[in-house]
């Protein structure tokens, strides 16, 4: 039985090494290979040419960083604050037009983001917002809310009222009432669609390129030109940067709400001994 | 004095989208519950107990009517600020925080100092015999217990009424015996106004000082648990008081006779002429001895024997009599003589009979 069990993990454990961790293995050996060609198996040559070129202050690799974190941050930030109320409104009210908004909501994932861009990107022109931080964040609102308030949505969908009537009647006004009882049981699915705002915002070229016009650079936007007959070995370089960005970004999210998890219970544990103590 | 009064508190719901479906409405209820009283709403699921509960809470709106606790209009104050507590059917205990967290919330909420809203939350567990359990989390405890955290967590703040849903229909038995005892002993101790919502009548009758019966939206009678029982004001009451033995028949010249001529015996003038029930309580049908003339002052009706059922201490008896039924309750030594199929003659006290009218 042990035995099966393990043949079975074994399995799995390849199958997740194959599909994930495998496909890094060339982009790691262009980024220090030195004129990589058909038909070698290996790279001829090593070298951190490009590794160099990377991690130096000349090639804005540390600024774009610095930019694609700040705009994913508070694009999630701003998600945060729109999809809690939204989807308080959509999960718990009945109204007429509530398929129209549901609908203008979530159009963003259906509708191919390079159709609206086209016309945020016009609007933005006229009203001055291109080229600006401000104006990417907004326009990266429209492909990362959706899934922001589908995941509170669904939150809110396992969150009875009778909680917050429960509270009320304990005294708890408006604000004590999403503080203390409807915004601990939403943390999870604020977690969950924080990490997809995040990551579709990192990932963004099309919609950062138009709108931040070349000005507002990225991570993706410098990757782009390497990436599409530039230096292999750069554009491999920038995508394992890349990639190590949003796994560290994730990271550190799923780190903190373990913590914040962790320290509830914590405190509940220790208080538990001393009630054994008594 | 502080009682809570309910003044022609009126709700009319929407009819719902399935259609046939009949609009539910509130009848205008008028009702005074005293301070320290302990009220029970009874009725059946769907009777609207609930709904009154809810609007005495504050939690749903009234179309009309005023809610005043001693001379404080409370109809427009927020459910938060009425200074109520709330027991529902499930505990609610909030599932992130502590035990005591829990019980200590609604003192966290009036801005009590931690140190003194721990103390107290632990002095209010020790009541509900929890001491000891505050620093577990809720899901740990049982579901008798959960309720019990309940029950603390709503009277630490010293609440004006406590409002109370159905708080044990969810539990098993024997655990809702135990909680019944305790709220019982807890209620007297604290003197808090309690406004109980329940449909099991034996609940109610335990524990309460007063009980409303509500059927269909509307306010039947309200009464003392032996006044409502030995004298329902009408068949419906009667009948969710588990009185089964409802006879059609009419009063006239000062007796009363069944529709099928079965029963027929002087009335007092308590009861005036026309057409009524009959309720004869269970209890009050005796087994009159072999070959023994009723007494003065009392029915007399002979019948066969259909079914006798052990019940708990008592022998539950169905007796045919004519085209009736009807249900005596009889004690282990006088139904050592009777058997089912035997022709037995019955007797009742006519202070014990009670005539509805119709």
């Amino acid at each position: 039985m042990e035995r099966r069990s393990n043949l079975i993990r074994l399995f799995f454990f390849s199958i997740v090494f194959l599909v994930i961790v495998f496909p890094f293995l060339p982009l790691l050996l262009s980024s220090v290979s030195f004129g990589w060609q058909w038909p070698n198996v290996l790279p001829e040559s090593y070298s951190f040419r490009a590794w160099e070129y990377v991690l130096a202050g000349s090639s804005g690799t540390w600024p774009a960083v610095g930019a694609s974190l700040l705009i994913a941050g508070i694009v999630t930030a701003v998600n945060i604050l729109l999809a809690v109320p939204a989807a308080n409104a959509l999960s718990r009210n009945k109204f007429t037009g509530k398929w129209l908004a549901e609908a203008i909501i979530f159009a963003p994932i259906v509708i191919p983001p390079f159709v609206a861009v086209m016309g945020i990107h016009l609007t933005f022109l006229r009203l001055g917002l291109t080229e600006t931080i401000f104006g990417v964040v907004l326009a990266h609102l429209s492909p990362t809310l959706p899934y922001m308030v589908r995941a509170v949505m669904i939150s809110y969908n396992t969150l009875s009222v009778d909680w917050e009537d429960q509270a009320r009647m304990l005294g708890a006004g408006p604000f004590s009432r999403f503080f203390h009882v409807v915004l601990p049981h939403l943390m999870p699915g604020i977690a969950a669609g924080a990490s997809l705002s995040i990551l579709i915002s990192l990932s963004q070229y099309l919609i950062t390129f138009l709108i931040g016009s070349g000005q507002v650079v990225t991570l993706p936007i410098l990757l782009f030109p390497f990436i599409s007959g530039g230096d292999p070995a750069i554009a491999s370089a920038y995508s394992l940067l890349f990639a190590g960005m949003a796994i560290l970004t994730l990271l550190v999210m799923d780190v903190s709400l373990k913590n914040y998890y962790k320290n509830k219970k914590a405190s509940t544990v220790k208080g538990q001994q001393r009630g054994v103590e008594m | 004095m502080n009682d809570l009064r309910i003044i022609n508190i009126k709700k009319q719901f929407k009819q719902t989208e399935r259609r046939g479906d009949p609009a539910f409405s509130l009848q205008p209820i008028q009702l005074t519950i005293r301070e320290g009283e302990f009220f029970s709403l009874l009725g059946p699921s769907g009777c609207g107990k609930t709904t009154l509960l809810k609007l005495v809470a504050g939690l749903l709106q009234a179309d009309s009517g005023e809610i005043w606790v001693g001379d404080t209009n409370l109809t427009k104050v927020p459910s938060e600020s009425r200074k109520f507590a709330m027991v529902f059917q499930q505990s609610l205990l909030f599932p992130h925080m502590s035990v005591e967290d829990n019980v200590a919330f609604g003192l966290k909420m009036q801005k009590v100092g931690k140190k003194q809203r721990l103390d107290k939350a632990r002095a209010m567990l020790e009541r509900v015999g929890l001491a000891g359990y505050g620093s577990r989390l809720p899901d740990e405890l049982s579901g008798g217990q959960q309720q019990r955290v309940a029950l603390a967590r709503a009277l630490v703040a010293n609440p004006r009424v406590l409002l109370m849903d159905e708080p044990f229909s969810a539990l098993d038995p024997i655990l809702r015996e135990e909680m019944r005892e305790l709220l019982g002993r807890i209620q007297k101790e604290f003197r808090v106004t309690v406004l109980f919502v329940t449909h099991d009548r034996e609940e109610a009758f335990y524990l309460s000082d007063r009980i409303g019966i509500m059927n269909e939206g509307e306010l039947l009678q309200v009464g003392n648990a032996r006044d409502l029982y030995e004298r329902p004001a009408s068949t419906t009451a009667a009948t969710f008081l588990g009185l089964k033995n409802i006879i059609e028949g009419t009063v006239s010249d000062g007796r009363f006779s069944s529709i099928g001529g079965n029963f027929e015996f002087a009335v007092n003038d308590r009861f005036q002429a026309g057409q009524g029930f009959l309720v004869l309580r269970p209890e009050a049908v005796e087994l009159m001895p072999n070959a023994s003339l009723p007494p003065k002052g009392s029915l007399h009706v002979s019948g066969v024997i259909q079914q006798l059922r052990f019940k708990h201490g008592f022998y539950l008896c169905k007796v045919q009599v004519g085209d009736e039924q009807l249900e005596c309750v009889f004690s282990s030594r006088q139904r050592e003589n009777a058997t089912a199929g035997q022709k037995v003659d019955l007797m009742v006290d006519l202070k014990d009979v009670w005539i509805v009218e119709k």
